[in-house]
């Protein structure tokens, strides 16, 4: 595939390295009534070569917290790896849990660590965090971030991955001119949305998987409440998806 | 003078007295393996005893703070570490143990110019089912008791601890009397309950040397209920997370004691 070139592009989504990476896409999430939604689909790419169909790229952190990935799983599963073990280290060590800010901070430096990589072209990793903060304010929580690592808590909705355009123009849509506003929807409305917004990405993403009809490979959709993480079994997606859907 | 073997042969005895009257007075700690996991019990007034190490081990500690907490860490890191570079499945008990810990130990303890680890320690590690959950008891001196398990059967269904030898041993005794494997969780609370009575009454100089009276044992737990805080915490096995360890709270244990 060539050598690298020492002079790639600064320009993180669009430089390709002279490896096709695999990538992840698309992920989106947002606040309902049941605490944080969070919902991926399960195709990995690796330039126009679909590499895996079942990929998960919601990965549990700890009881309470939620990565999504989109961008190289390769670099992407590491980071999960190493959040889940020093949240784990912090909590067994210091006898309480590190609080979200130190839990969106440490997210934020392992995709700072990971710049130098991004802009030689490789390992790019563009994550949502979801986290119920049990604190003074206690509340389901969600931040996104960009390459280099700069948090940005989100009231309402968050989409990042290739086909993400098109997911935030409907979560945008929805919130603002849908029956209700996505803060107002209960879980089986959520769920529509959800699986509704990543099919229409990938309509025009070859990168997105949606929902697989043929091979019946349906998102992940994972819940943070009060009462920790849900993950929808893939029948409750399947009737979802069969009654409002299909 | 310590280098002549004799008195090194002193000095280690004078140093084990000294641990031992240190680490007397110390509450007992009982865990137990039940139908859904095992439980992990003791009394006492502040600190807590009860600790989670990875996310099938538990470990009940008594002796000095200090001792215990540097104990505590270096299993921590130990175990994390091997779930980091390897798997969470490649983190063993029998290996944290026999491997790491006890030679850590042995060491401290007969080294005699430093200070020796004033610390007993009791581990458990749940398992698929409860044949394979392993229960361990780690002294001062690096020493491993697995309740008289030979190496290649190590299947217990029951650990104790306790400040003196004749404590743990009438504990054990009440134990392998009392305990059937696959009890309800209800009943383990109770016995390890009273177990943990059994091993109270039997320290000190006047402590009982045999298993005392049903009345007396049922008179002293409800005594003890009143004025101490219940610890207690457990291990549970069909979970289907990774993490296997819950504190449980006071009024959890409570209301299982049906108090």
């Amino acid at each position: 595939m060539g050598h690298m070139s020492p002079t790639v592009p600064i320009s993180p989504i669009a430089s390709p390295a002279s490896i096709p990476q695999t990538q992840a896409t698309t992920i989106l999430a947002f606040k309902f009534l049941g605490g944080v939604l969070v919902a991926g689909d399960r195709r990995a790419t690796a330039g126009n070569t679909v590499v895996y169909d079942r990929a998960d790229k919601v990965l549990e952190i700890d009881r309470f917290s939620i990565m999504a990935i989109a961008g190289v799983p390769a670099t992407a599963w590491e980071m999960a790896r190493v959040l889940e073990h020093s949240f784990q280290f912090f909590r067994r060590t210091q006898l309480q849990e590190m609080s979200v800010d130190g839990k969106v901070r440490a997210l934020s430096k392992l995709l700072r660590d990971n710049f130098g990589f991004v802009l030689q072209g490789v390992g790019i990793v563009v994550p949502i965090f979801a986290t119920y903060d049990a604190g003074s304010d206690p509340a389901a929580r969600l931040y996104f971030y960009d390459a280099m690592g700069a948090q940005f808590e989100v009231t309402d909705y968050a989409a990042t991955g290739s086909g993400s355009p098109a997911v935030r123009g409907i979560l945008f849509y929805e919130n603002n001119w849908g029956k209700k506003p996505l803060a107002k929807l209960n879980e089986e409305e959520a769920v529509t949305i959800a699986l509704r917004a990543l099919d229409t990405a990938a309509e025009s993403d070859t990168a997105t998987g949606g929902v697989d009809r043929g091979g019946k490979i349906f998102p992940i959709i994972k819940i943070v409440s009060a009462e920790g993480i849900t993950t929808l079994p893939e029948k409750k997606i399947a009737a979802v998806f069969k009654r409002s859907v299909a | 003078m310590i280098e002549e073997p004799y008195r090194w042969v002193e000095a280690i005895a004078n140093r084990g007295e000294y641990i031992e009257t240190q680490l007397a007075a110390g509450s007992p700690i009982v865990a137990l393996g039940y139908r859904d996991g095992i439980l992990f019990l003791t009394l006492g007034k502040t600190r807590q005893k009860l600790f989670e190490i990875y996310d099938r081990i538990a470990m009940g500690a008594i002796g000095h703070p200090g001792d215990i907490e540097r104990l505590r860490m270096a299993a921590i890191e130990l175990a994390s570490t091997e779930g980091f570079t390897r798997s969470a499945a490649d983190v063993s008990l029998r290996r944290l143990a026999h491997y790491s810990l006890s030679p850590v130990l042995k060491t401290a303890f007969e080294q005699v110019y430093g200070a020796p680890y004033l610390a007993r320690l009791l581990f458990a590690e749940i398992g698929a089912n409860q044949e394979n959950d392993l229960f361990l008891r780690l002294d001062y001196d690096g020493a491993i008791a697995t309740n008289n398990a030979t190496f290649a059967q190590t299947r217990q269904d029951f650990g104790a601890l306790s400040g003196t030898r004749q404590s743990t041993e009438l504990m054990e005794k009440y134990l392998a009397a009392e305990h059937a494997a696959g009890v309800t969780f209800e009943r383990a609370l109770k016995l390890s309950l009273d177990a943990w009575t059994v091993g109270h009454l039997a320290l000190g100089d006047g402590g009982v040397k045999e298993i005392p009276a049903r009345e007396k044992i049922l008179a002293e737990r409800k005594e003890r209920l009143r004025g101490t805080g219940v610890e207690a915490a457990i291990l549970e096995r069909n979970d289907k997370r990774a993490i296997r360890y819950r504190p449980l709270s006071e009024s959890e244990i409570r209301s299982g004691l049906g108090d």
